[in-house]
């Protein structure tokens, strides 16, 4: 018995181990498990959109939302960011793209969810994107400060690089100097962050399409144009 | 002696939860999101995270299993796994090395799980000095 005893310790520890692994990739929506479908593939089967978790509703966020796209629109992308997030510096052309080629199908929503204190400009940037939407130019500021995440997110004070960003989109300086540390400003980042939590949101970028959560591992341009034309074909809501 | 490798055995448990936490995270595509814990999107996202195709959580989980085979072996009086268990964890040791200067200087952000696996690569290194101590010290004896 000696002799086998570690060997039967060493089998259980593996088991342990493969089974909770086993149990914990099944266990996270969407994620794929060894052997099953690919997220694109189950997105198209007619199967998938039975098995739909419920649309969430979550509390209201900031009003009026940052949206593109008209409200008409059948599929409505919602995108919970963090400008200092690599993944949303990668996910930012996608979205773009996707907004291309599906035009009016498809409104897209962005939310305030700066990662405080993982992210240490995250807070400067996204009030930096509100004070630009308080002069109607909140997207042309949060696609330069997407586009040049690279430049900003390792210097020491953003704020001067903000600034220019917001010259080069012709905001008014004095009003945007005012706003971007504004009350206004701060409440508007507070209610996305309040309904994101409200909707389960843990990290970013997190995408609800018409208030279903779309697994991280969907949001590569191949597979989210899947998920895209599925939600058109069935719009379940 | 034996009491030792029984302390690694059980130190390495917690290394292989680490890396299996990390090994999912890696799979389901969840470490590559930024969260609230900084760091770990940048440094699981980076392609030191990958070598030769393999997530290197999953050869970080695969290692922590063969330390605890070979010290549960070495426990039970398997002296072939005592001679095999240091050039593994001294291995493990190195490469922890490389993997703080990569966090440190290279992608210049930290992840706490990475740290945490090399906090427990750096104990169980000290539980095999010790057992070598104590080896040499009973050999001159």
């Amino acid at each position: 018995m000696k002799r086998t005893l570690p060997f039967i310790i060493i089998i259980v520890v593996l088991a342990l181990a493969l089974g909770s692994a086993w149990y914990l990739t099944r266990a996270i929506p969407g994620s794929p498990t060894l052997g099953s479908q690919s997220p694109a593939n189950s997105a198209t089967s007619p199967a998938s959109t039975a098995q739909r978790p419920p649309a969430m509703q979550g509390v209201p966020g900031a009003e009026p939302p940052h949206v593109l796209g008209p409200a008409a629109a059948p599929a409505k992308l919602e995108e919970f960011g963090d400008f200092e997030c690599p993944p949303c510096g990668l996910f930012h052309p996608i979205l773009k793209q996707m907004k291309e080629e599906f035009g009016d199908q498809l409104q897209v929503t962005f939310r305030e969810y700066p990662l405080v204190p993982a992210h240490q400009h995250a807070l400067a940037a996204a009030s930096a994107a509100e004070a630009a939407g308080l002069q109607g130019r909140f997207w042309e500021m949060h696609d330069l400060i997407y586009e040049h995440q690279n430049d900003w997110k390792k210097e020491f004070d953003v704020r001067p690089i903000f600034e220019g960003y917001a010259k080069q989109i012709g905001l008014d300086i004095q009003r945007y100097q005012q706003d971007v540390s504004s009350d206004a400003v701060s409440q508007r980042i507070f209610m996305d962050g309040k309904r994101g939590h409200s909707m389960g949101v843990k990290g970013t970028p997190t995408v609800f399409l018409n208030g279903r959560e779309v697994p991280f591992e969907s949001l590569a341009p191949e597979k989210l144009r899947v998920v895209l034309q599925n939600e058109l074909r069935n719009p379940e809501k | 002696m034996k009491k030792l490798y029984a302390l690694a055995a059980l130190v390495s448990l917690f290394g292989l939860a680490d890396a299996l936490y990390l090994t999912i995270e890696h799979v389901t595509g969840q470490s590559v999101r930024c969260t609230i814990v900084s760091g770990c999107s940048e440094v699981l996202s980076s392609r030191y995270a990958v070598f030769a195709g393999v997530p290197l959580a999953m050869i970080g989980a695969a290692a922590y299993f063969s330390v605890f085979s070979l010290a549960t072996l070495a426990a039970f009086g398997y002296r072939i796994a005592r001679a095999l268990l240091v050039p593994l964890v001294a291995t493990m040791f190195l490469v922890t090395i490389w993997l703080i200067y990569l966090q440190a200087f290279v992608i210049e952000q930290f992840c706490q799980y990475c740290l945490l696996s090399a906090a427990i690569t750096f104990v169980l290194s000290v539980i095999l000095v010790l057992i070598y101590g104590l080896h040499r010290s009973q050999k001159s004896v």
